[in-house]
């Protein structure tokens, strides 16, 4: 039965994760084409139904699959066809630690809506995010082709060099939160601080906060952090791949959004409490009180992760489409000399505000 | 159009018919003197139409270039011009064009002082005057062709090359015509060629250039045709042959392959059975070449000179050789001799062939016979000259305009070239054949002569004859 | 960079994405209203969807050359090859020929334009002495999948060459 369950949990998360990152290229296109007074994507059609180009991410699947499977001759055949699935891989596996909503009780049985509740779930995310930097190196190796190899080495160093920024600023939040238990953070934000404020990662760890996100962006690997791609340019580490195994680095990449917009979600915007919202309804720190029903209840705090997700990939893509991107020096200035200093300052007020409150 | 004004004189003078004295002061920039200039340009110009678009000239013309220095006005010729025949044919190829002479007689005085056949005259008088052929006769001379090139307007044109292209277009480069003992110098007119168009043809026209020890500036029919003409057929891999099969192979194996069989003859001490043919065609650093080569190094058993059949002289510039270096050859202690191929068959296993660019098929007759009858036959040749067929290694030579080199003329006076052309494909000049087949036969004493350069300095230290003057 | 440097910096980094974000707001606003059925004033985007609706073309743009003719049908070109001269992009090639009528003098047998090369300057137009050689005839759909079919003979054309 719990193994039934977790079935059904993984799933339902994996059809979740890849619709949203199947739509999410639909929105990249178009939140793109809007911020640049144009259409974008609207001719795909089924019948001749356009759906302002909904289908778009269907027809390009579908290109992708039936494009030629190339893997150029003088590459290394296994790591090659093997680079684009670690990079999968590694991606889809973070967004099962990530909590959906409250736990539910169906038929007497305690159901969490999260795949794994591990008590270092925010370790393991970290970890599974690390390990993606394989894809790209192995990417770029195999490939046997000196630019991607340039071009696996830039991403390897940026990704270490975020790494280690995200790393630290995710120690304050660590020494704010009672447990790395993701289920449990989720939980301590659904409190309230002064009274009224939610008490959400954000509201504790502005500074942290700001330090994630760069970070956060960096490890996407897009504009303007795309020094490991660089497409048109400095080119980059998929540029031997093609097909299929190149949609799959391009899924990564939309994956990763995902997967950082969760994290931030869970972290710094509490998960998926609703502020004021109790397991019985609204308590409003005003005095106002609103019952509602269980099932309604985790319905709208499912929908308020979603919500929260949904503007966290549509806040990442609107940044994609308006900088430019770093000079390589100035993305090692920014790591190095700018976010990890704020991350040490960060956790030293976090331990002496921590240590003068308590 | 050379009026000045000369201290002393009233009056403007021409230039071209005023006598020069001592203590002449000529001033050519004056107001006056420009001022008349530009007059008798107006009247030049009253009554030449507006062809520039559709001349030939353009971009080489007098008239125009005056226009330019002097000019400048609007036409202030308001009555009707006249209209005169456009199309004249006045022989050889050449086309009168009345409406465009501006009456200058040059080309009368060129047929009446230079070349005296007295062919052109001018007739009418006064507006209706212009230039004709005396009763109907055409002009025939070998020098018609410099009436274009004399002729300061588009008034006379070439059919050859009326119409082919611009003249600004064309790229001139210096050289020396080979096809006599004079060694008349030439201006080569080459298209260089656009990207994607494809060019008609390399060699647009020859040209004298003017050189007053030697041609004065002109040249020959034979000269101006006959060159162009060198331009076709090249062959431009290096080939070898074998049962019928022609397969194509780099400079180091063609060189590899010849010189192998040269050094298996000599090796054995048959150098004897080897036949080398040169042609006067080749340079005077080939021929020294050749000589250290051949006669000084592996001592060949037979060293002829395969040349072009003596033509007529015309008593001008037209020399009864029809070679270009036959007198270099000769200072260099070879007798041009015609091959003897009765022996050539009989005695020789190899035969090195250099054939010269005018060899074709139908003067190849009395070779063939020798050719076939030869064991080994290499040929060196820029043009298809139809031995192909029977050689078993083709090494394609570069035309003689297209390698720097010096030539010593029918009267002993030498003259040195930088090569004008580029040679097509993989073609060589005959001296950078000879220096490869002496470096892989590692001929002593051969060794440094990698450039002309070097090839020029030794010559001429064992030759001083050849030095240029 | 100084803090003051810094602190500037990121205030303009959040300007320009203030900028967007705006351009979304508005746009979508626009699109939105649109697919209700509200009219806006502006649209929420420039596009022209091509096939379907076609741009307006200023009657001076440079579209396709093409020779004008004599009245008798004859091309006015005379050959004079300037518009080949003054070409940026070498890429017309003219053949001439003895005209019939000896007042013309000189006419072009054959007119060839290398598409692939042309760079629609217009330069062969001024240049023409003759006003033979136009760039007016608007058509300016003539891609081709083959370089070689981008070499329009555009005289004597239409002919084998020209498949427009
Ligand atoms: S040289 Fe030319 S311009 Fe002078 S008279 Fe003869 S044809 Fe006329
Ligand atoms: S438009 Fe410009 S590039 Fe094209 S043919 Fe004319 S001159 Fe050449
Ligand atoms: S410039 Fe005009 S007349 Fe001259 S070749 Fe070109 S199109 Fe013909």
């Amino acid at each position: 039965m719990e193994i039934l369950i977790t079935l059904i949990k993984i799933v339902g998360t994996l059809v979740w994760f890849l619709t949203l990152t199947l739509y999410l290229t639909w929105v990249e296109r178009k939140e793109s084409a809007v911020i640049q007074d144009r259409i974008g994507a609207n001719r795909a059609s089924i019948l001749g139904i356009r759906a302002f180009g909904l289908f778009q991410p269907l027809a390009d699947a579908v290109k992708m699959i039936f494009k030629q499977d190339f893997v150029p001759a003088f590459s290394d055949r296994i790591l090659h066809s093997l680079a684009p699935f670690l990079s999968f891989f590694f991606v889809a596996v973070t967004i099962t630690a990530v909590p959906f909503g409250d736990s539910l009780r169906i038929a007497g049985r305690t159901v969490a809506l999260q795949v794994i509740d591990g008590s270092a779930g925010l370790i393991f995310i970290l970890a599974m995010l690390s390990m993606g930097i394989y894809g790209i190196l192995l990417g770029g190796w195999a490939s046997r082709n000196r630019y991607s190899l340039l071009g696996g080495m830039r991403g390897a160093a940026q990704l270490i060099s975020y790494e280690v920024a995200l790393g630290f600023s995710l120690v304050g939040l660590v020494m704010v939160f009672p447990s790395l238990r993701l289920s449990d953070i989720v939980a301590f934000q659904g409190g309230l601080l002064f009274g009224f404020l939610p008490r959400w990662g954000v509201f504790l760890q502005p500074l942290g906060f700001a330090l994630f996100f760069i970070a956060a962006l960096a490890e996407t690997k897009r504009v303007p952090f795309d020094l490991p791609e660089g497409e048109s340019e400095i080119i980059g580490f998929f540029t031997e791949y093609g097909g299929l195994k190149w949609g799959l680095f391009m899924m990564t990449d939309f994956m990763e959004i995902i997967v950082m917009s969760a994290l931030m979600t869970t972290l710094y915007f509490g998960g998926w409490q609703v502020p004021w919202l109790g397991p019985g309804g609204f308590h409003f720190p005003w005095g106002g009180e609103w019952p509602l029903p269980r099932g309604a209840v985790v319905a709208l705090q499912v929908a308020s992760f979603n919500i929260k997700v949904v503007f966290g990939c549509w806040l990442q893509i609107l940044i994609r489409w308006t900088y430019p991107r770093l000079r390589y020096d100035q993305l090692m200035d920014l790591g190095w000399k700018i976010l990890v200093p704020l991350g040490f300052a960060n956790i030293g007020l976090t331990a002496v505000l921590i240590g003068v409150l308590s | 159009m050379c009026v000045v004004e000369i201290d002393g004189c009233p009056k403007l003078e021409l230039a071209c018919a005023t006598a020069v004295k001592d203590g002449m002061d000529v001033r050519t920039g004056t107001d006056r003197g420009c001022e008349a200039r530009r007059v008798v340009l107006e009247f030049l110009l009253a009554e030449h139409p507006l062809d520039c678009p559709v001349c030939d000239k353009a971009g080489e013309c007098r008239l125009q270039d005056y226009y330019q220095d002097h000019g400048l006005f609007a036409s202030r010729f308001n009555e009707a011009k006249t209209k005169r025949a456009k199309l004249v044919p006045i022989g050889k190829s050449l086309l009168l064009d009345r409406e465009r002479c501006i009456l200058c007689t040059r080309c009368v005085r060129f047929l009446e002082d230079i070349t005296r056949t007295h062919e052109l005259g001018v007739f009418e008088r006064g507006n209706r005057s212009e230039v004709g052929t005396r009763e109907d006769r055409e002009v025939a001379t070998n020098y018609a062709g410099n009436l274009v090139d004399l002729c300061p307007v588009g008034a006379i044109t070439d059919r050859e090359f009326r119409f082919s292209t611009r003249a600004w277009f064309l790229k001139r480069s210096a050289s020396f015509c080979p096809l006599c003992g004079r060694g008349c110098e030439i201006w080569i007119d080459q298209h260089p060629g656009f990207a994607r168009t494809v060019r008609s043809k390399r060699i647009y026209r020859v040209r004298p250039k003017e050189n007053p020890r030697r041609n004065g500036p002109w040249m020959c029919a034979a000269g101006r045709r006959g060159f162009a003409v060198l331009d076709s057929h090249r062959i431009d891999q290096i080939f070898r042959i074998k049962d019928g099969r022609r397969t194509i192979l780099t400079w180091d194996k063609g060189l590899h392959w010849a010189a192998l069989k040269l050094e298996e003859l000599s090796a054995k001490g048959h150098s004897g059975r080897i036949a080398v043919v040169l042609n006067s065609f080749l340079s005077n650093e080939e021929l020294f070449l050749a000589r250290r080569l051949f006669r000084d190094s592996l001592h060949v058993g037979s060293l002829a000179f395969l040349d072009p059949e003596p033509g007529i002289p015309d008593g001008f510039l037209l020399t009864s050789q029809r070679s270009s270096n036959r007198r270099g050859a000769r200072e260099l202690g070879f007798d041009p001799a015609p091959p003897d191929w009765d022996r050539i068959a009989e005695t020789a296993e190899l035969l090195l062939l250099f054939a010269h660019p005018l060899l074709d098929a139908a003067a190849k007759g009395p070779i063939e016979k020798a050719w076939n009858r030869v064991r080994t036959r290499i040929l060196v040749t820029p043009r298809e000259s139809g031995l192909e067929a029977g050689a078993d290694v083709i090494l394609p030579s570069a035309l003689p305009a297209e390698k720097p080199g010096s030539w010593t003329n029918i009267d002993g006076s030498s003259s040195a070239f930088e090569s004008a052309l580029e040679s097509p494909g993989e073609a060589l000049a005959e001296w950078r054949i000879l220096t490869g087949l002496a470096r892989e036969l590692r001929i002593d004493g051969m060794a440094g002569l990698e450039s002309i350069g070097r090839v020029r300095e030794d010559c001429l230290r064992m030759h001083p004859f050849f030095k240029v003057t | 960079m100084t803090v003051k440097d810094g602190a500037r910096f990121a205030i303009e980094v959040l300007r320009g994405g203030l900028i967007t974000a705006r351009h979304f707001a508005v746009n979508m606003a626009r699109h939105s209203l649109r697919a209700i059925g509200i009219r806006t004033r502006r649209t929420g985007a420039v596009t022209i969807q091509y096939p379907e609706a076609r741009k307006q073309v200023p009657s001076r743009h440079r579209s396709l050359h093409r020779l004008l003719t004599r009245p008798d049908g004859r091309p006015r070109c005379v050959a004079c090859m300037l518009c080949l001269t003054v070409c940026p992009s070498e890429c017309i090639s003219v053949e001439a020929d003895e005209d019939p009528d000896p007042e013309i003098q000189k006419t072009p047998i054959r007119f060839e334009i290398d598409l692939s090369r042309c760079c629609f300057c217009g330069f062969c137009v001024e240049a023409c002495p003759e006003d033979a050689i136009r760039m007016d005839t608007g058509i300016l759909e003539w891609g081709r999948l083959g370089r070689d079919d981008l070499r329009i003979e555009i005289w004597p054309g239409p002919g084998p060459g020209r498949k427009i």
